[in-house]
């Protein structure tokens, strides 16, 4: 994977997302123009489609044109030319009949006006200077639009000839309509833009969910599944790295499950070499039985035959612990009715105590109801079966074994209890079978005490803080 | 007695202390040392002795061949695991399961009565108390006058499943739901209605049982 250098660099890139977003972003940025300008031609063809015959533009050009226009028309006429003045004057009228229009010669008088109806300034009959001052004073910037311009060449005057039109004829009469049209087309583009966006970061989340969803699926050893790659780019990798994880747990817990059952194939070597020479001296023990013995020799083969009961059961609870503690033997809790459990065990336990001439006093129906505790079904059948072991090991000689159920509701107990003379003796065999119950109960959220006194032991089980 | 029995061990002085015994109980016996052989030689044999710690083929393994070539060949295991280890794999088709060191008298008592669960003549008996129980015809017959007991179906099937386990207590859930097929609900009287029945056909006197015993707080038995 590693080492393949700038050309695998150059390929991932192509295949990132970065690029691929880029690319949009790109292609949203030269489309731009693009559509820009496409918008304005489409618009102008459209445009004049269905706007033909109304002219969008003023009238008569806009105010600097008619201006000149009449500073042009000023220069084409000589003071004097009286007749030559008013034809001209009465040419332009008919041109822009919406203007007012007149003349004043040289000794400021007024002449020719051509009114149009509605009229601004009062023209006065006679030009004095603070006349022509008041007028100018009233033109400038005013509605209507005003013109003076001094005829001759080179607009020496002293003639002049005014122009009035009213500045509403110089608005431009552009419908407002396209500019919304416009904006729409801008607004359009831009949902485009993010439509593509959006469908590229939905992609992106669906496959990020779906390598979530992977995560926290569990194969069969509880271990995540490798999944599917799906391309080269950054979830892609993502995918790999994710698969390499899956591969390398697999095989880690491929090595443990290998280890562990080494481990079990040793102790049950050890158990069954262990156990063989005790069934061998079983059996010499049984044929010792046959021959006369004396009722010492009797005795001491009945002790013998208790030590080797003793033994194995050592070796188990000793092999069991080395299993258990070493986290070679899992516990699957369930929900399970405790006192049925119970029950099937010290069925399976009660014609050993019959043997014993211990009376069991088994009362588990008093109170309503199962007792469900979230317990492992082998593990707790061995806490059963290593207390009622050290009953009958140990306090057979009370000749009683009580199994109760104390308390009510959640918070009942059982109770195991003997009437053995001596009690437990610590640390003599009973060891390591407490400390297989200790372990379980504990491992199961269990709790148990054990009250020892003169007359007897009873152990309680009950669920942790109950 | 004469039954024939498949004895498969490794280890030579357990065998040589085992077909002692067995021999001076009247077994006939046919001792393997590995499992290789199993099958060839189960044909005629009336029950496997099996060690589960073989060399070779393990005994689970040459179990599971042998309960598939001789499916009526009941197979007793005698294993020297630990407790918790694997017990329940080897339950699956062995009938019963011992483990070493096991008394003498003990494995005697274990092959006797598979011996008898699963004797093939129906011609003989089985007694238990004052009855005789013919299983292969389904058949009671009360020793004392003679006569057959007539029993319903889940009398019949109770009874017998107290039979097949003879000398086993048996709890109230696990006899109803052998008997019944159908997960036992708590307090349900259905099952003390038909052993109080079962008793009225088959005891001596029903109000001191001999037959099916009940062991207060766990349940029943019967004693073959």
């Amino acid at each position: 994977m590693k080492g393949n250098g700038p050309k695998e660099t150059a390929a991932k890139f192509r295949h990132s997302l970065l690029s691929r977003y880029l690319l949009i972003v790109m292609s949203a940025i030269l489309l731009l123009p693009i559509i820009i300008s496409l918008s304005s031609l489409s618009y102008t063809f459209l445009g004049g489609f269905l706007k033909s015959g109304e002219s969008s533009e003023p009238k008569y050009g806009n105010a600097s044109q008619m201006e000149s226009l009449w500073h042009e028309e000023a220069g084409q006429l000589r003071g004097g030319e009286n007749e030559r003045i008013e034809r001209r004057l009465r040419e332009l009228k008919e041109r822009y009949p919406e203007a007012s229009m007149f003349w004043v010669d040289g000794a400021g008088e007024t002449r020719l006006v051509l009114a149009s109806g509605e009229e601004g300034y009062p023209v006065p009959e006679r030009w004095t200077a603070s006349e022509a001052i008041r007028f100018m004073k009233a033109s400038v910037n005013g509605d209507p639009f005003t013109v003076v311009a001094f005829l001759g060449e080179e607009h020496e005057g002293p003639d002049f000839m005014v122009l009035q039109m009213p500045r509403e004829l110089f608005l431009s009469t552009e419908p407002t309509g396209s500019v919304i049209y416009y904006g729409l087309f801008v607004m359009a583009l831009f949902f485009l833009f993010v439509m593509v966006s959006l469908l590229f970061f939905r992609r992106i989340r669906r496959r990020l969910l779906r390598l979530q969803w992977a995560m926290t699926l569990r194969g069969d050893g509880g271990l995540p599944r490798p999944i599917e790659q799906s391309k080269q780019d950054e979830i892609g990798q993502l995918e790999g790295a994710f698969n390499a994880m899956a591969t390398h747990l697999e095989e880690s817990r491929e090595r443990e499950r290998e280890e562990e059952s080494l481990r079990k194939q040793l102790i049950a070597n050890l158990s069954h070499d262990l156990r063989t020479p005790l069934t061998v001296m079983n059996g010499h023990l049984h044929s010792l039985k046959r021959d006369n013995l004396s009722a010492d020799g009797q005795e001491a083969l009945k002790q013998l035959s208790g030590k080797v009961g003793d033994m194995a059961s050592l070796i188990d609870n000793l092999l069991s612990y080395t299993l258990m503690t070493s986290g070679k033997y899992p516990l699957r809790l369930e929900t399970t009715d405790v006192l049925r459990l119970v029950r099937e065990s010290a069925a399976a336990w009660y014609p050993l105590w019959e043997k014993e001439g211990i009376e069991a006093d088994i009362d588990l129906e008093k109170t309503g109801g199962p007792l469900e505790w979230r317990i492992d079904r082998e593990g707790f059948k061995r806490v059963l079966d290593n207390l009622f072991q050290n009953v009958v090991r140990h306090a057979a000689d009370g000749g009683y074994l009580g199994i109760t159920v104390e308390g009510e509701g959640n918070g009942r107990s059982i109770a195991i209890a003997d009437r053995g003379q001596g009690g437990l003796p610590s640390g003599k065999g009973a060891g390591i079978g407490l400390a297989i119950v200790g372990y379980l109960l504990k491992e199961m959220e269990l709790d148990y005490r054990m009250e020892r006194s003169e007359t007897g032991t009873t152990v309680r089980i009950q669920p942790r803080g109950g | 007695m004469g039954a024939k029995l498949l004895y498969i061990e490794d280890d030579k002085e357990i065998a040589d202390f085992v077909r002692g015994l067995l021999k001076e109980r009247g077994y006939e016996v046919i001792w393997l040392a590995s499992g290789e052989r199993a099958v060839e030689e189960a044909s005629g044999c009336h029950l496997a002795l099996l060690d589960v710690m073989l060399p070779g083929l393990d005994g689970f393994t040459v179990g599971q061949r042998l309960k598939k070539a001789e499916p009526a060949l009941p197979i007793l295991m005698i294993t020297a695991r630990t407790s918790i280890d694997d017990k329940l794999q080897g339950l699956q088709f062995a009938d019963d399961y011992l483990t070493k060191p096991f008394h003498p008298e003990e494995l005697l008592a274990r092959i006797e009565v598979l011996l008898r669960r699963f004797r093939t003549s129906g011609a003989e008996p089985m007694a238990v108390k004052h009855l005789l129980v013919y299983e292969q015809e389904n058949r009671i017959v009360n020793g004392d006058s003679g006569e057959e007991i007539l029993l319903t179906g889940k009398q019949f099937h109770i009874f017998h499943y107290l039979l097949r386990h003879a000398g086993q207590i048996k709890t109230k859930e696990q006899i109803y739901e052998a008997v019944w097929n159908e997960p036992y609900l708590e307090g349900d009287k259905t099952l003390m209605v038909h052993i109080r029945y079962l008793r009225e056909k088959l005891e001596r006197d029903p109000a001191a049982p001999e037959v099916i015993e009940t062991v207060r707080g766990i349940g029943y038995r019967v004693r073959a």
